[in-house]
């Protein structure tokens, strides 16, 4: 009996193999011939301009993106796995209210653009920073930075009131959403930025190694994400087709602060863009440039990524608001 | 296997960079010169992280079970937008697709189709003199500095010097043909457009990249909107291989 079943299932296992191997290969082939003489037919035909082109934006700015997104995540890891939480506790003033407007300055120090500053309020968070202050730094550290600053004096050569306008908008615009998440923000829309997978918070090289992997990892598929979402929108709008709205004050202030959202430049290249939008007002190229590093498709996708979605949306819409508020206000008292 | 997904990842990335950055000009197509230092730092760091990461994956051994136990568990915490599969975050897949078009077939740099998109670049803000121009018989000049000069230099420094321009060839509806360039300030996003319309030469076909020995036409008054875009009387056009950095410094 035993014996016979052995062989029964033996059988039964070789005949199964054998139509796995007939059925799998016999499906190998044909989409192997079918790839191999359509595939390069098929590919020609969609390689055309557009597709070209969409991919090189694409590629752009990934690449663009690497190193940037690679300093923020060692510096986010190296807080995570190196900094006690006491230097945290004993540098921030104690009162959130406080801590807001100090954290906010402290947004001069990390200098880069707006990718390598989301994993760095990430792991501000985890390492104990009230949120509020956290979320201040990330707003204003790429766009108050001192390399922003260089780049906006030098594409506005002779306008020094532009850097200051700048400085002052977008430092107003991280306080203002500081205080207004301290105020109204509520602990559910953030998921904390919990890391799986890291060794327990002991620290170390290990640790640091843990984090920087996932860190990058993590953040690097959003910024893709942003990159395809922001290499779709120039190739299917034309910059030229935006120029038509240069007429209104009020339209043209709106409609850049729209473009800074869909066009992701860094905000270390932003000015040189806003610069090039001859045909505005100086008060919508500031909106471009105050919104542009706090707001854009690809900082919502890290930001989804890292603080979850309820969180990115409602605080990207309210930055959004405040960015225009801040930039039409210090562009009536400043340009 | 799937274990060394994160550490394959990470080298991925990192040789694609060093790939367009460190073995060759490439990277040229889609970022600025002075970004090189960075992106060769960047991919060297990514695959040592990629090396570093795989040998401590092989060291856990067991202990990596346990991670793996406590991710699920921690999928199950907060699932919504935080999709974690057993080997780490899945949305890092998307890595792969730049990665694997620098590595395989890196994407053209951006020509005619984009120049034709975009608006026009121009430079200087108001009418003004400029410094001198530099000695020299042709003078080479970017587009967007022969440009500026055309349209806003109150000294005319243009007036009567041989000029020599290079860029890609573009071509309007009714025949006119530019010698093109794009614009680059951070990264190929941001390109805008530079172009010179060439009169006294027939075109090459678009996208052809040529050298333009000629003199300048003024055309309108300065600062104008006639006098948009510059014109050049082409004395010789020459054919000439892409330059490794097909943009111009905005």
């Amino acid at each position: 009996m035993e014996n016979q079943r052995t062989v029964a299932d033996g059988i039964r296992l070789g005949l199964r193999a054998l139509v796995y191997a007939v059925l799998g290969g016999a499906a190998l082939i044909a989409v192997v011939t079918v790839v191999s003489v359509l595939g390069p037919m098929v590919a020609l035909d969609l390689y055309t301009p557009p597709v070209a082109a969409w991919w090189t934006v694409f590629t752009a700015i990934a690449v663009q993106g690497v190193p940037f997104l690679l300093l923020g995540t060692v510096v986010s890891a190296a807080i995570g796995a190196f900094v006690p939480e006491r230097v945290f506790t004993r540098l921030l003033p104690r009162r959130e209210v406080l801590a807001v407007p100090v954290a906010g300055a402290a947004g001069v120090v990390l200098p880069g653009c707006e990718c390598a500053s989301v994993p760095v309020a990430g792991s501000l968070m985890r390492r104990g920073v009230a949120p509020a202050a956290a979320l201040a730094f990330l707003l204003s550290a790429p766009a108050i930075n001192p390399v922003v600053l260089v780049a906006t004096s030098v594409a506005f050569p002779g306008q020094p009131e532009m850097v200051l306008g700048r400085l002052v908008a977008s430092l107003a615009t991280a306080v203002v959403m500081g205080w207004l998440w301290a105020r109204f923000g509520r602990e559910e829309w953030l998921r904390p930025p919990k890391r799986s997978g890291a060794p327990a918070p002991g620290g170390g090289p290990r640790a640091f190694v843990a984090g920087l992997q996932h860190d990058f990892l993590h953040a690097g598929g959003f910024l893709v994400v942003g990159a395809a979402a922001a290499a779709t929108f120039a190739i299917v709008v034309p910059r030229s087709l935006l120029e038509v709205f240069t007429g209104s004050a009020w339209l043209s202030v709106l409609l850049l602060a729209l473009l800074a959202v869909v066009l992701c430049v860094c905000s270390e290249a932003d000015a040189f863009v806003a610069a090039s939008l001859s045909g505005f007002s100086p008060t919508a190229r500031l909106a471009f440039m105050v919104v542009g590093p706090m707001v854009d498709l690809k900082l919502i996708a890290l930001q989804t990524g890292t603080f979850g979605r309820a969180f990115a949306l409602r605080f990207s819409a309210a930055t959004w608001v405040v960015a225009v508020a801040a930039s039409v206000l210090v562009g009536w008292w400043l340009l | 296997m799937r274990r060394y997904g994160p550490a394959v990842l990470l080298a991925l990335v990192g040789a694609a960079i060093l790939r367009v950055s460190a073995f060759s000009e490439l990277y040229l197509r889609y970022v600025q010169p002075g970004l090189r230092p960075c992106l060769v730092v960047s991919g060297v760091l990514l695959v040592l992280l990629g090396v570093v990461v795989a040998v401590l994956t092989r060291t856990a051994g067991k202990q990596d079970h346990y991670d793996d136990l406590d991710q699920d568990l921690d999928d199950q915490d907060h699932s919504h937008g935080h999709d974690h599969g057993p080997v780490g975050p899945r949305v890092a897949w998307l890595l792969t697709l730049p990665a694997l078009a620098l590595l395989l077939f890196p994407p053209p740099a951006l020509g005619s189709y984009s120049a034709q998109r975009e608006a026009d670049q121009r430079a200087a803000q108001g009418v003004g003199s400029f410094p001198a121009l530099p000695s020299g018989d042709p003078v080479d000049l970017t587009l967007g500095e022969f440009g500026s000069r055309a349209v806003y230099d109150s000294d005319r420094s243009l007036e009567g010097r041989t000029i020599r321009l290079t860029g890609f060839v573009t071509r309007d509806d009714d025949g006119t043909w530019y010698v093109t360039r794009l614009l680059v300030a951070c990264c190929a996003a941001d390109a805008t457009t530079a172009r010179a319309e060439v009169r006294g030469a027939d075109a090459p076909p678009v996208d052809t990249w040529v050298t333009v020995t000629g003199t300048w036409r003024p055309e309108g008054a300065l600062g104008s909107d006639a006098a948009w875009p510059p014109v050049v009387d082409a004395a010789s056009v020459r054919q000439v291989a892409q330059p490794d950095n097909p943009y111009e410094k905005r």
